[in-house]
């Protein structure tokens, strides 16, 4: 019996095999548009297949009563359906978007993103290094996008009418303190960090998230790279000095370090300069990095840069070209940034670090001198939380320590005077960004900040959206307040003054389609509590006020094209700004003298296969900047000549391993002017003698050799062009 | 009777232990077979549905991987290249869960970085070359006799070679190394990787 039953049960068992049920059906989205590769199969077996070009599919199987049938495709919501197959089914499935807060529709409005080389970016990494006219240097190459004012006489960041130091940078999300090198007086300055260590640049010209503070224009976020990509040495050989760089990769961590010198002397015997160099600028420099994998996705990054660097030069006094004044600036500094992030279980995200910094600047005018220490200590933790499909939440709090400290010998006084004031501010934010669809996102949040100069607190409401019109247009606006607490030169004489404070009102419209890109934002500004001052006073407290205003409104437009002609890439930018501030020791509303009307440049990069070359040039136009006449009549009211440059570059692949690079700035030694410099007292006609603010030298040559040394010499230099 | 049983318990457990052999041979002809875009995404489909119940093997993710290499390189359109080796790396990572240190899976790797250059080269080059180059290194280190890895090789080191005019010899001895493999090297088993020859005979003509 028990035989005959097992009998029985194998060939039902082998006759079951043999029954089989076709599924089929049909797979459509919500637009009843049919969809074409999706994947439906039965849960747990083999048996499925994929729609076809009319969006139908079929398959058999042997599965019979209640199985679960899936149905997946990229970009959908994944289905799952119980079914009971006894026999020949249809099921047709609609499959409902799945929102992609990756990919999709992303906020642009006042920000220049260039994250990961795939996303829909403006500018990458490798541009700033291939930017005429830039050597290399962040700023000047932001410097040829819409939104920026060349001053030529500073080299920082001047967003949309605001003030260099309106412009805050963030490495990894933490604050950096003193960005630029120094410079001598009205000669441009560099940005402290190179483009190669970052692999990403954010340049917001307005309207930003609520994770930063305490900059009234712009915010600039670096990020570095995750990791050396192989075991290199790099050599650098310039004009200006040299450099070796060495990193090393293990698995889950690495190590980088690098020493640079740097002396203009040898350039300067050859080539004239305009100004008076008893010690021509140099600088030696080391910087550090280690990176260490923390778990499957966290990371930990540890960048240390010191620098120290001197220049001394003799200025002629306006009056009297025989009375001079030795001007020495030497420099110190040391940046230190722990950064950490990782992934909390599924939906939490976590990003903090701590940063210092150490800047000493002493500044010495014949016997007299100025030793200027600045310290920070920046801590910030940011948890982010993808609450649902369509939300995410980002909130924050960060605290910022500064110390500065003055110590001024001699101007007359009679001992050395110490002024010292310190600065606390501790900020709160809480943004989230809300996908509505794939075509509209909002972002609305606010930042508290608590500010002990004086103690105040200031909520700032930020809100930004971005709506897709087609698959490569999208429509942003943005609306945000922003303060900051006023620059040194004020707080020095007062340190009871309230936060400066800027609003931004912002909208723009970007097109993005297979190689091209355009732009156009249009924007209004509005500053309040600005600091004013009575000129007659500047050194009495009482003196000053927060009773200071203005405006920026304008427009900016971007066009870059890498598509139309073959190995050429350029971008043209173009910004009108209409401003005025009725601040500092300003007697009424007038255009600031950083400030023209018209920018212009036009960027140009063209890599010529037959020579192994990349060519390259940028053309910089500005129209005519104020400065204050005072032979004229009214403030302000003197007009430069308009600036205009072009810079040139060539880099040649002479090998795989070894680039040659050269640059000249100012081909055609234009005499550009940024303003002028007034004597103290009127001359026999009058008159008040004046020297105009020039460039330091009619041109600037660059020459480099960068050597790469990796095992096997297989590192392609080439994106380095 | 009990023979009887017993051959019948023994031919369903061995037709069962085959039934994950029979579909990917199955699959892979469909696939060597494939031409379209759309007969590539059914079969890629299909290698995934195995991949989804044989939580243990690596190859149906490894075929599934490939074949969405192949589609990026088929598709015209540059967004959807991207995303088509997007879903050839997931493939490729989930496999490498499995089995890491994978010759045959390191190869695939360093071929999907290769095919992310060729998209956008000026900007891509330097991150992704790097990879291809590393990912491609580390398959020949593993196993040296690898025809595919070595192909790989070949072509990415040929291209930069002949981009900076450097000797192309050293490419070309390897690519024939690769050749002579795909002539003497059986695959370790029915379903083990084989394709790649056609496209190193297509290289052996830039070479001579």
């Amino acid at each position: 019996m028990l035989r005959q039953f097992t009998y029985l049960s194998c060939l039902l068992l082998s006759l079951g095999a043999f029954s089989q049920s076709t599924i089929t059906g049909t797979v459509r989205d919500e637009a009843e548009e049919v969809i074409i590769g999706a994947n439906v199969y039965i849960k747990g077996s083999y048996d499925g297949a994929s729609s076809n070009l009319d969006g139908n599919y079929s398959f058999t199987t042997s599965k019979v009563g209640k199985q679960v049938l899936v149905i997946s495709f990229i970009g959908y919501r994944q289905q799952e359906v119980e079914v009971d197959i006894e026999g020949d089914l249809s099921y047709d499935f609609v499959l409902v978007e799945a929102i992609n807060k990756i990919d999709g529709i992303t906020i642009t409005a006042g920000a220049f993103d260039s994250g990961g080389e795939r996303k829909r970016t403006i500018l990458k990494p490798l541009d700033i290094v291939t930017t005429a006219g830039a050597t290399a240097d962040i700023a000047s190459a932001l410097n040829t996008l819409p939104g920026t004012q060349t001053v030529g006489e500073s080299g920082r960041l001047f967003v949309r009418g605001g003030e260099g130091r309106e412009t805050k940078t963030f490495i990894d999300g933490l604050e950096v303190m003193s960005f630029y090198g120094p410079a001598a007086p009205n000669t441009p300055t560099r940005s402290r960090f190179l483009p190669f260590m970052f692999s990403g640049t954010s340049f917001s010209t307005g309207g930003y998230s609520a994770e930063y503070g305490q900059a009234l224009s712009s915010a600039l976020i670096l990020t570095t790279k995750e990791k050396p990509d192989q075991d290199r040495a790099d050599i650098s050989i310039m004009s200006v000095g040299g450099d070796v760089s060495y990193s090393k990769v293990w698995e889950r961590s690495s190590l980088s370090g690098k020493l640079q010198y740097t002396n203009i002397s040898p350039y300067f015997k050859i080539i004239s300069q305009d100004l008076d160099w008893v010690e021509a600028p140099s600088a030696i420099e080391g910087s550090f990095m280690a990176r260490q994998k923390v778990g499957k996705n966290g990371m930990y990054k540890l960048f240390v840069n010191l620098n120290s660097s001197n220049l001394v030069l003799n200025r002629g006094d306006i009056d009297d070209p025989s009375l001079i004044t030795r001007t020495g600036v030497a420099n110190d500094y040391i940046h230190i940034n722990n950064s950490y992030k990782n992934i909390l279980g599924k939906r939490w995200g976590v990003q903090g670090g701590i940063s210092a910094t150490r800047n000493n600047d002493n500044l010495s005018l014949n016997s007299d001198a100025i030793q200027t220490v600045q310290e920070g200590v920046h801590a910030k933790v940011v948890f982010t939380n993808d609450a649902t499909e369509k939300l995410t939440l980002k909130f924050g709090s960060e605290s910022f320590l500064r110390k500065a400290e003055e110590e001024i010998e001699g101007f007359g006084l009679p001992s050395r005077t110490n002024i010292t004031w310190n600065e606390q501010v501790l900020g709160s934010f809480v943004e989230a960004d809300y996908w509505f669809s794939n075509k509209l996102v909002v972002r609305a949040g606010g930042r508290l900040e608590y500010s002990s100069l004086p103690s105040s607190y200031n909520l700032a409401p930020r809100i930004s959206l971005g709506y897709k019109t087609t698959d490569n247009s999208q429509l942003s606006l943005a609306y945000g307040r922003f303060q900051q607490t006023p620059g040194d030169q004020l707080l020095r004489i007062n340190q009871n003054l309230g936060s400066e404070k800027a609003e931004h009102f912002i909208a723009s419209y970007q097109v993005i389609n297979n190689g091209r890109t355009f732009r156009i934002e249009g924007y209004a500004k509005q500053y309040e509590d600005l600091v004013k001052f009575d000129p007659g006073n500047q050194f009495d407290p009482a003196a000053y006020n927060n009773n200071g205003d203005g405006h920026a409104r304008g427009f900016d437009v971007f066009w870059r094209d890498s598509q139309t002609f073959r190995n050429v890439d350029y971008w043209i930018s173009y910004s009108f700004l209409d401003t005025e501030r009725n601040y500092r020791d300003y007697p009424f509303a007038a255009t600031p003298t950083f400030t023209s009307k018209h920018n212009f440049s036009w960027v140009y990069k063209h890599f010529i296969t037959k020579i192994k070359s990349q060519i390259g040039f940028t053309y910089s136009f500005a129209s005519p900047r104020p400065y204050n006449d005072l032979n004229g009549v009214g403030f302000n009211t003197g007009r430069t000549r308009n600036y205009q440059d072009l810079s040139f570059n060539i880099s040649y692949l002479f090998k795989s391993n070894i680039i040659f690079y050269s640059s000249v700035s100012n081909v055609l030694g234009r005499d550009n002017i940024f303003g002028y410099e007034y004597g103290q007292v009127r001359n026999n006609d009058g008159q008040f003698n004046r020297r105009a603010i020039t460039q330091p030298a009619p041109r600037f040559l660059f020459l480099g050799i960068f050597i790469t040394l990796t095992k096997g010499n297989q590192a392609s230099q080439l994106p380095y062009l | 009777m009990k023979t009887l049983v017993f051959v019948f318990v023994m031919t369903a457990s061995l037709a069962f232990g085959s039934e994950y052999e029979e579909a990917m041979k199955a699959g892979i002809k469909d696939l060597y077979a494939a031409r379209s875009l759309n007969e590539y995404q059914q079969v890629a489909s299909k290698f995934e549905r195995i991949a989804s119940v044989e939580s243990a093997q690596w190859l149906p993710r490894y075929y599934a991987g490939y074949a969405y290499v192949i589609m990026s390189s088929l598709d015209s359109v540059a967004e959807n290249k991207d995303k088509y080796l997007d879903l050839s790396k997931q493939q490729i990572d989930k496999a490498a869960e499995i089995e890491p240190n994978n010759s045959e899976l390191l190869a695939l790797e360093g071929f999907n970085h290769m095919i992310r250059v060729s998209i956008d080269p000026g900007s891509r080059g330097q991150e992704y070359s790097g990879l291809s180059m590393q990912a491609l290194n580390k398959a020949v280190a593993i196993d040296s006799e690898n025809p595919r890895a070595l192909y790989l090789l070949a072509r990415m080191s040929y291209g930069t070679a002949q981009f900076f005019g450097g000797s192309t010899e050293e490419s070309c001895q390897m690519l024939e190394k690769s050749l002579q493999l795909f002539e003497t090297k059986q695959p370790a088993s029915e379903i083990a990787p084989a394709w790649g020859k056609n496209q190193a005979l297509g290289m052996k003509n830039i070479c001579q």
